[in-house]
């Protein structure tokens, strides 16, 4: 997931609210009866573990969920120390909160997104090639992951701004403008995606070429520093309990696909649709070279947030990145490890 | 002291202004409000600095200045003359008031963001939603006032017009339309502070452009100088439309009050 969840009213004010969260709420208290864990509903095996209240039982605590209406709102809940956790996050808000010096650590992955946030075309428009889109419009919610995806497309296709339009819209808003025909694409996920892919929409794929060339995204879990540092049985109870649900989702499926619809309030066969896009690495491999790495031997991801991040310096999103150190140390390895062990 | 204090309160006003930005300095310099809550006025500085000079996203700040006015004074405008015009109507006509009443009163409290989605079905993504957003907030408030306006002008004074052989147009334009002046301007303020309240709203659809999607979208990531810069900027705005409103409320209404 990354900046709007998929099936849950939109994070309107995301931004402005965001700011005033983050000064507003009181900190929690450092010693954690009850945890705060702010997530998306979403078709994914975390909402098995949620269902299940394997995430209390594992982390020993109760859990105040949190719904966010995007990352941006997980980075001002940690500034403010409301939140303890964020599942869900995308890598595009994680980055900037790791760059900005937000207190919080990259702990595991939920999952690798890949092809399932893809550019959307209209079929009748004929769009076959990069410079097909000069002169069309394109919706993404900005902030994104997919926000990042596409503006890593056009760069890596020499394509300006000038040349694209590229519009800020919410996935339902994708969905309305789509339908009466004001924009010819869309980078997005789904259900949206799917909405567009049933109305006259074709997929244009660009994820793999993306991720070669450094614009992988994926979904994470973060943990703010004091909270982690305080309860680190808790924080890797969470994690085993989303190792749990994967397994479950592995070996079952369609169980899987009807919990996971029914926490989401979408039918079985949409949520089976839905999962089946997103790679979901499993937590042991997340613990190698490729991905997050072990303690003290960090992993390739930590470059994919530096190259976010530096994306986003050049998006005036963020003042400034850091250096990939500082991203290898804003990801925390050691309660995956505890986890899987 | 005092009895200089009384006679000069922009001296107040300066030390007040003094002293929040002292306050302000020392707490975000010496590290006791991290600099994600709030930016240093340095960074504040350099911040809208490199707005003035670069602009923001495709879009000078001159030009999302500029783009912003130009949605609040077409939504504004048309909201205002027509919704003054409708008022005077309702105002006029106890049969207007009863055909026109129910829609406005069903208009004036509702949230804007209520109906933000069916706008974008309706009118898509261009300007036209955002202007009809803005027209929507206009028009009740204005529609009200003129009303009541119409409707407290004294009755003496009506029927000394109408004892002198004045016509309806004439009691209209010599007596109704000067009385009720005052409580359309009145109108016009309050609505162009509500105009302007739901500039923000308007420039979530499908925005790129705009003072508040400048905003919107610097909040995204926690980017306090933009966002801080942007409000200041948005303020300093409002506060010119409803000075310049009041200046023409001054000079067209002069007799008000007197």
């Amino acid at each position: 997931m990354t900046e709007t969840p998929p099936l849950s009213r939109r994070g309107v004010i995301a931004g402005a609210t965001g700011l005033a969260l983050a000064a507003a709420i009181p900190r929690a208290r450092a010693a954690a009866r009850t945890i705060n864990i702010g997530y998306f509903v979403e078709t994914k095996p975390t909402m098995i573990a949620k269902a299940q209240g394997w995430f209390e039982g594992a982390a020993k605590a109760k859990i105040n969920w949190v719904e966010m209406g995007s990352g941006a709102q997980i980075n001002a809940g940690m500034v403010g120390g409301s939140l303890d956790m964020g599942i869900g996050i995308g890598s595009s808000p994680a980055a900037a909160g790791l760059s900005q010096g937000i207190p919080y650590k990259v702990v595991a992955m939920l999952d690798n997104i890949g092809p399932a946030e893809e550019m959307t075309v209209r079929a009748s428009e004929h769009i076959t090639q990069p410079s097909d889109f000069i002169g069309k419009k394109i919706a993404t919610p900005f902030g994104s992951t997919s926000h990042f995806r596409l503006i890593g497309f056009l760069k890596t296709n020499h394509l300006s701004l000038s040349q694209v339009t590229v519009l800020d819209l919410p996935p339902e808003q994708i969905v309305a403008a789509w339908k009466r025909g004001d924009i010819d694409a869309a980078y997005v996920w789904s259900p949206a995606k799917a909405e567009l892919l049933a109305d006259g929409g074709a997929v244009y794929k660009t994820y793999d070429k993306l991720d070669a060339e450094g614009y992988v995204i994926a979904d994470l879990f973060v943990a703010r520093n004091a909270f982690a540092h305080a309860n680190p049985e808790a924080v890797a109870g969470i994690l085993g309990a989303y190792g749990r649900a994967l397994d479950m989702y592995k070996t079952q499926p369609d169980q899987a696909a009807a919990i996971v619809g029914k926490a989401a309030g979408v039918s079985a066969a949409v949520a089976a649709a839905n999962l089946a896009e997103y790679d979901f690495v499993p937590l042991k491999t997340q613990l190698t070279a490729q991905w997050l790495g072990t303690p003290g031997h960090p992993g390739a991801f930590a470059a994919e947030l530096e190259h976010t991040a530096q994306f986003l310096v050049g998006q005036k999103s963020i003042r400034k990145a850091r250096p990939l150190t500082a991203y290898q140390k804003g990801i925390d390895t050691s309660y995956l490890e505890k986890a899987v062990a | 002291m005092r009895r200089l204090l009384d006679r000069r309160p922009w001296i107040v006003t300066l030390l007040s202004i003094t002293a929040v930005i002292a306050a302000w300095a020392i707490a975000t310099e010496t590290g006791a409000v991290s600099d994600l809550l709030l930016p240093t006025p340095g960074e504040l500085w350099s911040g809208a600095a490199d707005l003035v000079v670069n602009g923001y996203k495709g879009y000078s700040l001159g030009a999302h200045i500029g783009l912003s006015l130009m949605r609040v004074a077409v939504g504004f405008g048309i909201g205002t003359i027509i919704g003054t015009l409708l008022g005077l109507l309702m105002g006029m006509s106890p049969t207007i008031d009863a055909l026109a009443a129910p829609y406005i009163e069903f208009l004036r409290p509702l949230p804007q963001l209520a109906y933000l989605v069916l706008l974008i079905i309706w009118f898509g993504i261009g300007e036209t939603p955002k202007i009809v957003l803005l027209f929507l907030a206009a028009l009740p408030v204005s529609a009200v006032a003129a009303r009541d306006g119409v409707r407290n002008v004294s009755p003496q004074r009506v029927q000394a017009a109408q004892s002198l052989g004045a016509s309806r147009l004439q009691i209209f334009r010599h007596v109704v339309l000067p009385s009720a002046l005052g409580e359309i301007f009145i109108g016009a303020r309050l609505s162009i502070g509500i105009v302007y309240a739901t500039l923000i709203a308007a420039e979530m659809i499908a925005g790129a452009s705009g003072i508040g999607w400048l905003i919107l979208d610097a909040g995204r990531f926690l980017r306090s100088d933009y966002v801080i810069a942007g409000i200041l900027l948005i303020a300093a705005m409002g506060m010119g439309l409803d000075r310049g409103l009041l200046l023409a409320q001054r000079r067209i209404v002069h007799w008000a009050g007197k």
